[in-house]
Protein backbone atom coordinates (compact mmCIF):
# COMPACT_ATOMS: atom_id res chain seq x y z
CA UNK A 1 0.00 0.00 0.00
CA UNK A 2 2.76 2.43 0.87
CA UNK A 3 4.41 1.74 -2.55
CA UNK A 4 1.25 2.65 -4.02
CA UNK A 5 0.86 6.23 -2.12
CA UNK A 6 4.55 6.55 -2.83
CA UNK A 7 4.13 6.05 -6.81
CA UNK A 8 0.90 8.08 -6.50
CA UNK A 9 2.86 10.76 -4.93
CA UNK A 10 5.73 10.83 -7.87
CA UNK A 11 2.82 11.00 -10.36
CA UNK A 12 1.08 14.01 -8.82
CA UNK A 13 4.66 15.76 -8.94
CA UNK A 14 5.52 15.09 -12.61
CA UNK A 15 1.79 16.36 -12.92
CA UNK A 16 2.41 19.36 -10.93
CA UNK A 17 5.94 19.45 -13.04
CA UNK A 18 4.10 19.06 -16.52
CA UNK A 19 2.12 21.82 -15.54
CA UNK A 20 4.60 24.46 -14.72
CA UNK A 21 6.57 23.71 -18.01
CA UNK A 22 2.84 24.34 -19.76
CA UNK A 23 2.19 27.30 -18.29
CA UNK A 24 6.48 28.19 -19.19
CA UNK A 25 5.75 27.30 -22.81
CA UNK A 26 2.12 28.88 -23.12
CA UNK A 27 2.47 29.83 -26.97
CA UNK A 28 3.58 25.96 -27.27
CA UNK A 29 0.25 24.90 -24.98
CA UNK A 30 -1.82 26.86 -27.36
CA UNK A 31 -0.42 25.72 -29.96
CA UNK A 32 -0.68 22.43 -29.58
CA UNK A 33 -4.05 22.52 -27.48
CA UNK A 34 -5.10 24.09 -31.45
CA UNK A 35 -3.56 21.22 -34.01
CA UNK A 36 -5.65 18.32 -31.33
CA UNK A 37 -9.20 20.81 -31.57
CA UNK A 38 -8.42 20.66 -35.35
CA UNK A 39 -8.14 16.88 -35.38
CA UNK A 40 -10.96 15.99 -33.17
CA UNK A 41 -13.08 18.68 -36.26
CA UNK A 42 -11.95 16.33 -38.54
CA UNK A 43 -13.72 13.47 -37.35
CA UNK A 44 -16.61 15.81 -36.70
CA UNK A 45 -16.31 16.97 -40.21
CA UNK A 46 -15.74 13.10 -41.61
CA UNK A 47 -19.76 12.46 -39.99
CA UNK A 48 -20.86 15.32 -41.45
CA UNK A 49 -19.98 14.84 -44.85
CA UNK A 50 -21.21 10.77 -44.81
CA UNK A 51 -24.12 11.83 -43.47
CA UNK A 52 -25.11 14.72 -46.23
CA UNK A 53 -25.15 12.11 -48.75
CA UNK A 54 -27.16 9.56 -46.00
CA UNK A 55 -29.44 8.92 -43.63
CA UNK A 56 -27.75 6.18 -41.73
CA UNK A 57 -24.63 3.99 -41.44
CA UNK A 58 -25.16 -0.02 -40.15
CA UNK A 59 -28.51 1.81 -38.49
CA UNK A 60 -27.00 4.40 -36.49
CA UNK A 61 -28.40 7.57 -37.07
CA UNK A 62 -26.27 10.91 -37.25
CA UNK A 63 -26.57 12.04 -33.95
CA UNK A 64 -26.04 8.21 -32.45
CA UNK A 65 -22.55 8.48 -34.62
CA UNK A 66 -22.01 11.67 -33.16
CA UNK A 67 -22.16 10.48 -29.77
CA UNK A 68 -20.51 7.27 -30.85
CA UNK A 69 -17.22 9.55 -32.30
CA UNK A 70 -17.43 11.90 -29.21
CA UNK A 71 -17.31 8.97 -27.19
CA UNK A 72 -13.73 8.06 -28.77
CA UNK A 73 -12.26 11.28 -28.87
CA UNK A 74 -13.06 11.76 -25.02
CA UNK A 75 -10.95 8.61 -24.54
CA UNK A 76 -8.40 9.70 -27.01
CA UNK A 77 -8.16 13.11 -25.51
CA UNK A 78 -7.70 11.43 -21.79
CA UNK A 79 -5.52 9.11 -23.82
CA UNK A 80 -3.35 12.12 -24.96
CA UNK A 81 -3.31 14.04 -21.63
CA UNK A 82 -1.94 11.30 -19.65
CA UNK A 83 0.09 8.53 -21.85
CA UNK A 84 0.53 9.73 -25.18
CA UNK A 85 3.49 11.69 -25.18
CA UNK A 86 5.54 8.78 -22.77
CA UNK A 87 4.94 6.14 -24.42
CA UNK A 88 5.55 7.92 -27.52
CA UNK A 89 8.85 8.30 -26.38
CA UNK A 90 9.41 5.18 -24.93
CA UNK A 91 10.29 3.96 -28.84
CA UNK A 92 12.85 7.05 -29.06
CA UNK A 93 13.92 6.38 -25.85
CA UNK A 94 15.07 2.53 -26.32
CA UNK A 95 16.42 3.57 -29.59
CA UNK A 96 19.04 6.13 -28.34
CA UNK A 97 19.59 3.93 -24.55
CA UNK A 98 17.57 7.39 -22.85
CA UNK A 99 15.74 4.84 -21.12
CA UNK A 100 18.41 3.57 -18.98
CA UNK A 101 17.37 6.28 -17.26
CA UNK A 102 13.97 5.11 -16.49
CA UNK A 103 15.44 1.89 -14.83
CA UNK A 104 17.42 3.93 -12.66
CA UNK A 105 14.87 5.14 -11.61
CA UNK A 106 13.51 4.41 -7.58
CA UNK A 107 9.91 2.82 -9.11
CA UNK A 108 8.43 0.71 -11.29
CA UNK A 109 10.31 0.75 -14.23
CA UNK A 110 6.38 0.34 -16.43
CA UNK A 111 4.72 2.92 -14.31
CA UNK A 112 8.19 5.57 -13.89
CA UNK A 113 8.04 5.21 -18.00
CA UNK A 114 4.03 5.98 -18.40
CA UNK A 115 3.89 9.18 -16.14
CA UNK A 116 6.67 10.99 -16.32
CA UNK A 117 4.84 13.62 -18.58
CA UNK A 118 1.30 14.85 -18.66
CA UNK A 119 0.00 16.91 -21.46
CA UNK A 120 -2.33 19.78 -20.52
CA UNK A 121 -3.18 20.20 -23.91
CA UNK A 122 -4.60 17.09 -24.26
CA UNK A 123 -6.96 17.36 -21.15
CA UNK A 124 -8.40 20.92 -22.74
CA UNK A 125 -9.66 19.48 -25.28
CA UNK A 126 -11.75 16.81 -22.83
CA UNK A 127 -14.87 19.38 -22.50
CA UNK A 128 -14.80 19.74 -26.38
CA UNK A 129 -14.86 16.11 -26.55
CA UNK A 130 -17.75 16.42 -23.38
CA UNK A 131 -19.86 18.95 -25.58
CA UNK A 132 -19.71 16.73 -28.41
CA UNK A 133 -21.27 13.49 -26.61
CA UNK A 134 -23.55 16.24 -24.87
CA UNK A 135 -24.91 17.77 -27.87
CA UNK A 136 -25.34 14.44 -29.31
CA UNK A 137 -27.28 13.32 -26.55
CA UNK A 138 -29.64 16.34 -26.50
CA UNK A 139 -30.29 16.11 -30.57
CA UNK A 140 -31.15 12.36 -29.60
CA UNK A 141 -33.32 13.56 -26.35
CA UNK A 142 -31.43 11.26 -24.31
CA UNK A 143 -31.99 11.60 -20.44
CA UNK A 144 -29.68 9.41 -19.05
CA UNK A 145 -30.12 8.69 -15.09
CA UNK A 146 -27.34 9.38 -12.48
CA UNK A 147 -26.22 5.53 -12.29
CA UNK A 148 -26.19 5.55 -16.07
CA UNK A 149 -23.56 8.83 -16.15
CA UNK A 150 -21.70 6.81 -13.50
CA UNK A 151 -21.30 3.64 -15.46
CA UNK A 152 -20.74 6.12 -18.61
CA UNK A 153 -17.75 7.44 -16.84
CA UNK A 154 -16.40 3.94 -15.59
CA UNK A 155 -16.62 2.47 -19.50
CA UNK A 156 -14.79 5.83 -20.72
CA UNK A 157 -12.28 4.75 -18.06
CA UNK A 158 -11.76 1.41 -19.12
CA UNK A 159 -11.68 2.46 -22.22
CA UNK A 160 -8.54 4.59 -21.48
CA UNK A 161 -7.31 1.70 -19.89
CA UNK A 162 -7.69 -0.25 -23.29
CA UNK A 163 -6.08 2.73 -25.74
CA UNK A 164 -3.05 2.31 -23.06
CA UNK A 165 -2.71 -1.24 -23.47
CA UNK A 166 -3.28 -1.26 -27.34
CA UNK A 167 -0.35 1.67 -27.35
CA UNK A 168 1.87 0.00 -25.05
CA UNK A 169 1.78 -3.33 -26.95
CA UNK A 170 2.61 -1.73 -29.98
CA UNK A 171 5.22 0.55 -29.12
CA UNK A 172 7.16 -1.99 -27.10
CA UNK A 173 7.99 -3.74 -30.04
CA UNK A 174 10.71 -1.08 -30.70
CA UNK A 175 12.90 -4.17 -28.26
CA UNK A 176 12.62 -6.02 -31.09
CA UNK A 177 12.90 -3.51 -33.93
CA UNK A 178 15.98 -1.01 -34.79
CA UNK A 179 13.29 1.79 -34.32
CA UNK A 180 9.87 2.80 -33.29
CA UNK A 181 9.61 5.14 -36.28
CA UNK A 182 6.07 3.95 -37.98
CA UNK A 183 4.99 1.46 -35.58
CA UNK A 184 3.33 4.08 -33.12
CA UNK A 185 0.99 3.98 -37.03
CA UNK A 186 -0.67 1.02 -35.82
CA UNK A 187 -2.51 2.39 -32.69
CA UNK A 188 -4.01 4.89 -35.32
CA UNK A 189 -4.56 2.15 -37.55
CA UNK A 190 -6.21 0.00 -34.85
CA UNK A 191 -8.33 2.66 -32.94
CA UNK A 192 -9.95 3.67 -36.24
CA UNK A 193 -12.32 0.95 -35.87
CA UNK A 194 -13.22 2.41 -32.30
CA UNK A 195 -15.65 4.91 -34.54
CA UNK A 196 -17.28 2.23 -36.11
CA UNK A 197 -20.66 0.93 -35.39
CA UNK A 198 -20.68 -2.29 -34.36
CA UNK A 199 -23.22 -3.22 -36.46
CA UNK A 200 -21.13 -2.39 -39.87
CA UNK A 201 -18.75 -4.92 -38.70
CA UNK A 202 -19.49 -8.78 -39.82
CA UNK A 203 -17.90 -12.21 -40.91
CA UNK A 204 -14.17 -12.27 -40.13
CA UNK A 205 -14.06 -8.68 -39.13
CA UNK A 206 -16.23 -8.79 -36.28
CA UNK A 207 -14.30 -11.94 -34.67
CA UNK A 208 -11.51 -9.91 -35.02
CA UNK A 209 -12.11 -6.31 -34.26
CA UNK A 210 -15.11 -6.85 -32.29
CA UNK A 211 -14.15 -10.03 -30.23
CA UNK A 212 -10.53 -11.09 -30.04
CA UNK A 213 -9.46 -7.05 -30.35
CA UNK A 214 -11.21 -4.85 -27.97
CA UNK A 215 -11.03 -1.51 -31.21
CA UNK A 216 -14.83 -1.66 -31.71
CA UNK A 217 -16.39 -2.63 -27.92
CA UNK A 218 -14.34 0.35 -26.48
CA UNK A 219 -16.25 3.12 -27.52
CA UNK A 220 -19.56 1.44 -28.39
CA UNK A 221 -20.67 -0.04 -25.63
CA UNK A 222 -20.42 3.22 -23.28
CA UNK A 223 -22.25 5.13 -26.21
CA UNK A 224 -24.69 2.09 -26.28
CA UNK A 225 -25.13 2.59 -22.53
CA UNK A 226 -26.29 6.34 -23.05
CA UNK A 227 -28.77 5.77 -26.48
CA UNK A 228 -29.72 1.83 -25.20
CA UNK A 229 -29.51 1.49 -22.07
CA UNK A 230 -27.42 -0.68 -19.81
CA UNK A 231 -26.67 -4.27 -21.63
CA UNK A 232 -25.16 -6.57 -19.06
CA UNK A 233 -23.17 -8.57 -21.47
CA UNK A 234 -21.67 -6.04 -23.04
CA UNK A 235 -20.64 -4.41 -19.53
CA UNK A 236 -19.10 -8.17 -18.75
CA UNK A 237 -17.68 -7.99 -21.86
CA UNK A 238 -15.73 -4.81 -21.92
CA UNK A 239 -14.58 -5.41 -18.02
CA UNK A 240 -13.39 -9.08 -19.18
CA UNK A 241 -11.42 -7.43 -22.17
CA UNK A 242 -10.17 -5.02 -20.40
CA UNK A 243 -8.33 -6.61 -17.91
CA UNK A 244 -7.58 -9.27 -20.32
CA UNK A 245 -5.35 -6.55 -22.77
CA UNK A 246 -4.07 -4.76 -20.20
CA UNK A 247 -2.52 -7.85 -18.90
CA UNK A 248 -1.02 -8.83 -22.85
CA UNK A 249 0.18 -5.50 -23.37
CA UNK A 250 2.24 -5.46 -19.51
CA UNK A 251 3.21 -8.54 -20.47
CA UNK A 252 4.62 -7.67 -23.64
CA UNK A 253 6.54 -4.82 -22.20
CA UNK A 254 8.38 -7.17 -19.52
CA UNK A 255 9.35 -9.20 -22.39
CA UNK A 256 10.52 -6.47 -24.35
CA UNK A 257 12.32 -5.02 -21.02
CA UNK A 258 14.46 -8.46 -20.66
CA UNK A 259 15.84 -8.32 -24.19
CA UNK A 260 16.78 -4.15 -23.32
CA UNK A 261 20.90 -4.01 -23.03
CA UNK A 262 20.88 -0.21 -23.13
CA UNK A 263 22.34 1.47 -25.98
CA UNK A 264 23.74 4.44 -27.29
CA UNK A 265 23.01 7.50 -29.64
CA UNK B 1 32.12 15.56 -59.49
CA UNK B 2 29.26 16.48 -62.02
CA UNK B 3 26.36 17.95 -60.43
CA UNK B 4 24.33 14.61 -61.75
CA UNK B 5 26.68 12.30 -59.91
CA UNK B 6 26.71 14.22 -56.84
CA UNK B 7 23.51 13.89 -55.94
CA UNK B 8 23.22 10.55 -57.46
CA UNK B 9 25.70 9.43 -54.61
CA UNK B 10 23.07 10.80 -52.18
CA UNK B 11 20.26 9.11 -53.67
CA UNK B 12 22.54 6.10 -53.40
CA UNK B 13 23.17 6.82 -50.10
CA UNK B 14 19.52 7.52 -48.80
CA UNK B 15 18.64 3.82 -50.41
CA UNK B 16 21.05 2.21 -48.38
CA UNK B 17 19.99 4.41 -44.99
CA UNK B 18 15.95 3.97 -45.89
CA UNK B 19 16.78 0.16 -46.04
CA UNK B 20 17.99 0.17 -42.62
CA UNK B 21 14.61 1.20 -41.65
CA UNK B 22 12.99 -1.61 -44.07
CA UNK B 23 10.77 -3.19 -41.05
CA UNK B 24 9.58 -0.55 -39.84
CA UNK B 25 8.07 0.91 -43.63
CA UNK B 26 6.78 -2.91 -44.11
CA UNK B 27 4.93 -2.88 -40.98
CA UNK B 28 3.47 0.49 -41.31
CA UNK B 29 2.66 -0.16 -44.99
CA UNK B 30 0.87 -3.51 -43.50
CA UNK B 31 -0.71 -1.23 -40.65
CA UNK B 32 -2.27 0.99 -43.42
CA UNK B 33 -3.82 -1.99 -44.29
CA UNK B 34 -5.89 -2.03 -41.21
CA UNK B 35 -6.98 1.67 -42.00
CA UNK B 36 -7.70 0.11 -45.87
CA UNK B 37 -9.93 -2.36 -44.19
CA UNK B 38 -11.80 0.76 -42.14
CA UNK B 39 -11.96 2.84 -45.16
CA UNK B 40 -13.59 -0.54 -46.75
CA UNK B 41 -16.24 -1.37 -43.60
CA UNK B 42 -16.95 2.61 -43.17
CA UNK B 43 -18.26 3.26 -46.92
CA UNK B 44 -19.80 -0.18 -47.36
CA UNK B 45 -22.10 0.82 -44.75
CA UNK B 46 -22.50 4.28 -45.98
CA UNK B 47 -23.17 2.93 -49.17
CA UNK B 48 -25.59 0.20 -48.00
CA UNK B 49 -29.47 0.87 -49.44
CA UNK B 50 -28.48 3.49 -52.23
CA UNK B 51 -26.30 2.72 -55.51
CA UNK B 52 -24.18 6.17 -55.48
CA UNK B 53 -22.93 8.68 -52.79
CA UNK B 54 -21.88 11.79 -55.28
CA UNK B 55 -22.62 10.39 -58.24
CA UNK B 56 -20.06 7.70 -57.59
CA UNK B 57 -20.73 3.97 -57.10
CA UNK B 58 -19.11 1.89 -54.32
CA UNK B 59 -16.47 0.52 -56.35
CA UNK B 60 -15.19 4.06 -57.37
CA UNK B 61 -15.07 5.70 -53.96
CA UNK B 62 -12.95 2.26 -52.85
CA UNK B 63 -10.73 2.34 -55.19
CA UNK B 64 -10.38 5.98 -54.29
CA UNK B 65 -8.97 5.31 -51.11
CA UNK B 66 -6.81 2.19 -52.19
CA UNK B 67 -5.00 4.71 -54.62
CA UNK B 68 -4.50 7.35 -52.23
CA UNK B 69 -3.03 4.99 -49.71
CA UNK B 70 -0.43 3.58 -52.21
CA UNK B 71 0.11 7.14 -53.59
CA UNK B 72 0.88 8.17 -50.04
CA UNK B 73 3.88 5.90 -49.48
CA UNK B 74 4.95 7.14 -52.90
CA UNK B 75 4.34 11.03 -52.56
CA UNK B 76 4.42 11.71 -48.87
CA UNK B 77 7.19 13.99 -47.38
CA UNK B 78 6.61 11.84 -44.51
CA UNK B 79 9.64 12.75 -42.01
CA UNK B 80 11.49 15.05 -43.95
CA UNK B 81 10.27 18.06 -42.58
CA UNK B 82 11.42 16.86 -38.89
CA UNK B 83 14.82 15.27 -40.54
CA UNK B 84 15.47 19.04 -41.72
CA UNK B 85 14.65 20.45 -38.03
CA UNK B 86 17.15 18.28 -36.46
CA UNK B 87 19.94 19.38 -39.00
CA UNK B 88 19.38 22.60 -38.39
CA UNK B 89 18.84 22.77 -34.82
CA UNK B 90 21.88 20.60 -33.90
CA UNK B 91 23.85 22.67 -36.71
CA UNK B 92 24.36 20.03 -39.16
CA UNK B 93 23.29 22.12 -42.14
CA UNK B 94 26.83 23.88 -41.31
CA UNK B 95 28.78 21.23 -43.51
CA UNK B 96 26.52 22.00 -46.23
CA UNK B 97 27.40 26.16 -45.86
CA UNK B 98 31.18 25.29 -46.82
CA UNK B 99 30.75 22.74 -49.40
CA UNK B 100 29.19 22.83 -52.99
CA UNK B 101 26.15 21.47 -52.22
CA UNK B 102 22.92 22.91 -52.37
CA UNK B 103 20.77 22.21 -49.42
CA UNK B 104 17.19 21.93 -51.25
CA UNK B 105 18.75 19.41 -54.02
CA UNK B 106 20.84 17.52 -51.46
CA UNK B 107 17.27 16.65 -49.63
CA UNK B 108 15.16 16.48 -52.59
CA UNK B 109 17.48 13.48 -53.44
CA UNK B 110 17.32 12.12 -50.00
CA UNK B 111 13.26 12.43 -50.32
CA UNK B 112 13.26 10.24 -53.98
CA UNK B 113 15.12 7.71 -52.20
CA UNK B 114 13.35 7.46 -49.29
CA UNK B 115 9.65 7.54 -51.35
CA UNK B 116 11.09 4.54 -53.57
CA UNK B 117 11.85 2.37 -50.50
CA UNK B 118 8.62 3.08 -49.18
CA UNK B 119 6.75 3.05 -51.72
CA UNK B 120 7.75 -0.20 -53.36
CA UNK B 121 7.96 -1.64 -49.74
CA UNK B 122 3.81 -0.85 -49.80
CA UNK B 123 3.24 -2.05 -53.01
CA UNK B 124 4.50 -5.71 -50.70
CA UNK B 125 1.09 -5.82 -48.80
CA UNK B 126 -1.42 -4.54 -51.26
CA UNK B 127 0.04 -7.25 -53.89
CA UNK B 128 -0.63 -9.43 -51.10
CA UNK B 129 -4.21 -8.83 -50.63
CA UNK B 130 -4.74 -7.86 -54.04
CA UNK B 131 -7.11 -11.06 -55.27
CA UNK B 132 -9.06 -10.07 -52.03
CA UNK B 133 -9.92 -6.62 -52.81
CA UNK B 134 -9.60 -6.43 -56.13
CA UNK B 135 -13.27 -7.33 -56.91
CA UNK B 136 -14.45 -4.68 -55.01
CA UNK B 137 -12.73 -2.14 -57.01
CA UNK B 138 -12.79 -0.42 -60.38
CA UNK B 139 -10.70 2.12 -62.66
CA UNK B 140 -12.11 3.79 -65.31
CA UNK B 141 -12.52 2.64 -68.62
CA UNK B 142 -9.79 2.74 -71.39
CA UNK B 143 -11.59 6.47 -72.73
CA UNK B 144 -9.82 7.69 -69.84
CA UNK B 145 -6.31 7.45 -71.58
CA UNK B 146 -5.91 11.07 -71.92
CA UNK B 147 -6.62 11.60 -68.14
CA UNK B 148 -3.62 9.40 -67.25
CA UNK B 149 -1.18 11.10 -69.78
CA UNK B 150 -2.32 14.35 -67.17
CA UNK B 151 -1.43 12.42 -64.13
CA UNK B 152 1.80 11.59 -65.04
CA UNK B 153 3.33 15.03 -64.92
CA UNK B 154 0.39 16.05 -62.07
CA UNK B 155 2.31 13.25 -59.72
CA UNK B 156 5.78 14.10 -60.41
CA UNK B 157 4.65 18.35 -59.33
CA UNK B 158 2.56 16.37 -56.33
CA UNK B 159 5.99 14.53 -55.34
CA UNK B 160 7.67 18.05 -55.45
CA UNK B 161 4.78 20.48 -53.48
CA UNK B 162 5.02 17.71 -50.62
CA UNK B 163 8.70 17.52 -50.48
CA UNK B 164 8.70 21.85 -50.55
CA UNK B 165 5.92 22.05 -48.28
CA UNK B 166 7.99 19.65 -45.79
CA UNK B 167 11.09 21.57 -46.44
CA UNK B 168 9.54 25.16 -45.89
CA UNK B 169 8.23 23.55 -42.72
CA UNK B 170 11.72 22.56 -41.85
CA UNK B 171 13.60 25.86 -42.57
CA UNK B 172 10.94 27.24 -39.48
CA UNK B 173 13.54 25.86 -37.47
CA UNK B 174 15.66 28.97 -38.19
CA UNK B 175 12.90 31.17 -36.40
CA UNK B 176 11.07 28.86 -33.90
CA UNK B 177 12.56 26.51 -31.01
CA UNK B 178 9.56 23.81 -31.41
CA UNK B 179 8.21 22.92 -34.89
CA UNK B 180 5.77 19.86 -34.80
CA UNK B 181 3.13 21.57 -33.68
CA UNK B 182 2.78 23.45 -36.81
CA UNK B 183 3.53 20.08 -38.82
CA UNK B 184 1.34 18.34 -36.90
CA UNK B 185 -1.30 20.71 -37.81
CA UNK B 186 -0.88 21.14 -41.11
CA UNK B 187 -1.21 17.55 -41.43
CA UNK B 188 -4.68 18.27 -40.19
CA UNK B 189 -5.58 20.57 -42.73
CA UNK B 190 -3.70 18.23 -45.55
CA UNK B 191 -5.53 15.28 -44.40
CA UNK B 192 -9.17 17.22 -45.13
CA UNK B 193 -8.06 19.84 -48.02
CA UNK B 194 -5.97 17.09 -49.84
CA UNK B 195 -8.98 14.36 -49.95
CA UNK B 196 -7.46 11.80 -47.57
CA UNK B 197 -10.45 11.62 -44.73
CA UNK B 198 -13.45 12.00 -47.87
CA UNK B 199 -12.83 12.47 -51.49
CA UNK B 200 -13.47 16.38 -52.07
CA UNK B 201 -16.07 16.17 -54.45
CA UNK B 202 -18.45 15.50 -51.54
CA UNK B 203 -18.15 18.10 -49.92
CA UNK B 204 -20.31 21.65 -50.55
CA UNK B 205 -19.42 22.73 -54.55
CA UNK B 206 -18.20 26.20 -52.96
CA UNK B 207 -16.15 24.27 -50.57
CA UNK B 208 -14.94 22.29 -53.55
CA UNK B 209 -14.33 25.07 -55.76
CA UNK B 210 -12.38 26.99 -52.49
CA UNK B 211 -10.17 23.90 -52.11
CA UNK B 212 -8.98 23.70 -55.82
CA UNK B 213 -7.56 26.76 -56.04
CA UNK B 214 -4.76 25.68 -52.50
CA UNK B 215 -1.59 23.85 -52.43
CA UNK B 216 -3.37 20.95 -50.48
CA UNK B 217 -5.86 19.71 -53.24
CA UNK B 218 -2.74 19.29 -55.90
CA UNK B 219 -0.56 17.21 -53.04
CA UNK B 220 -3.32 13.68 -52.63
CA UNK B 221 -6.62 14.48 -54.27
CA UNK B 222 -5.87 16.07 -57.92
CA UNK B 223 -3.70 13.24 -59.20
CA UNK B 224 -5.99 10.46 -57.40
CA UNK B 225 -8.88 11.97 -58.67
CA UNK B 226 -6.98 11.87 -62.62
CA UNK B 227 -6.38 7.94 -62.03
CA UNK B 228 -9.50 6.88 -60.41
CA UNK B 229 -11.49 9.21 -63.12
CA UNK B 230 -13.31 11.34 -60.64
CA UNK B 231 -12.35 14.21 -62.66
CA UNK B 232 -13.93 13.68 -65.90
CA UNK B 233 -13.66 16.96 -67.89
CA UNK B 234 -10.00 17.17 -70.10
CA UNK B 235 -10.36 21.13 -69.82
CA UNK B 236 -10.56 21.04 -65.94
CA UNK B 237 -7.51 18.40 -65.61
CA UNK B 238 -5.42 20.41 -67.50
CA UNK B 239 -6.35 23.90 -66.08
CA UNK B 240 -5.43 21.77 -62.57
CA UNK B 241 -2.35 20.87 -63.89
CA UNK B 242 -1.66 24.29 -64.91
CA UNK B 243 -2.24 25.69 -61.18
CA UNK B 244 -0.77 23.22 -59.78
CA UNK B 245 2.70 23.99 -61.89
CA UNK B 246 2.01 27.63 -60.34
CA UNK B 247 1.94 26.03 -56.85
CA UNK B 248 4.90 24.07 -57.36
CA UNK B 249 7.14 27.16 -58.10
CA UNK B 250 5.45 29.22 -55.52
CA UNK B 251 6.91 27.05 -52.79
CA UNK B 252 9.27 26.77 -54.38
CA UNK B 253 9.87 30.34 -54.04
CA UNK B 254 8.85 30.53 -50.70
CA UNK B 255 11.34 27.73 -50.02
CA UNK B 256 14.54 29.59 -51.41
CA UNK B 257 13.61 32.68 -49.80
CA UNK B 258 12.99 31.15 -46.27
CA UNK B 259 16.56 29.47 -46.35
CA UNK B 260 18.35 32.43 -47.46
CA UNK B 261 16.30 34.29 -44.50
CA UNK B 262 16.76 31.52 -42.56
CA UNK B 263 21.07 31.80 -42.79
CA UNK B 264 20.94 35.09 -41.75
CA UNK B 265 19.19 34.28 -38.47
CA UNK B 266 21.48 30.86 -37.99
CA UNK B 267 24.96 31.14 -36.10
CA UNK B 268 26.72 27.69 -36.58
CA UNK B 269 28.80 27.27 -33.19
CA UNK B 270 30.88 24.12 -32.14
CA UNK B 271 34.21 22.82 -33.55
Amino acid sequence: MSALLRHLRIWLASIRYSLVRAMMFRGDFLMWALVELFWMSVNVLLVGVIYDHTDSIAGWSKYEMLLLVGTTLLVQRLLMAFFWSNLFELGRNVRSGTFDFFLAQPGWPLFMVSTRKFDLDGLVNVPVALAIVIYAAQRLHLDPSAAQILVYAGLVGCGLILHYATLLAIISLVFWLQSAKGIEGGYFGLTEFSRLPREALRGVAQVVFVYALPVVVVSNVPARLLIHGFEPAMLALMAGVTVFWLAVAIAVFHAGLRRYSSASS
Amino acid sequence: MSVVAKYRQVFLTGIQTSLVYRWNFAIRATFSLLHLVYIFILWGAAYAGQTDIGGFPLAATLTYFVVLLILQFFLSAANDDYEISEEIRNGLINQFLTKPINYFAYRLSLYFSARIVTGVLSLLPFLCILPFIGPKLALPAGEHLAFYAVAAPALLLSAFIQFTIAYCFGMLTFWFLEIQSFIILSLAVEAVLGGQIFPLDLMPPWLYQLSSWLPYYYQMYFPTALLTGRITDLSAALQGLAIQAGWALTLFLLARYLWTRGLRRHTAVGG
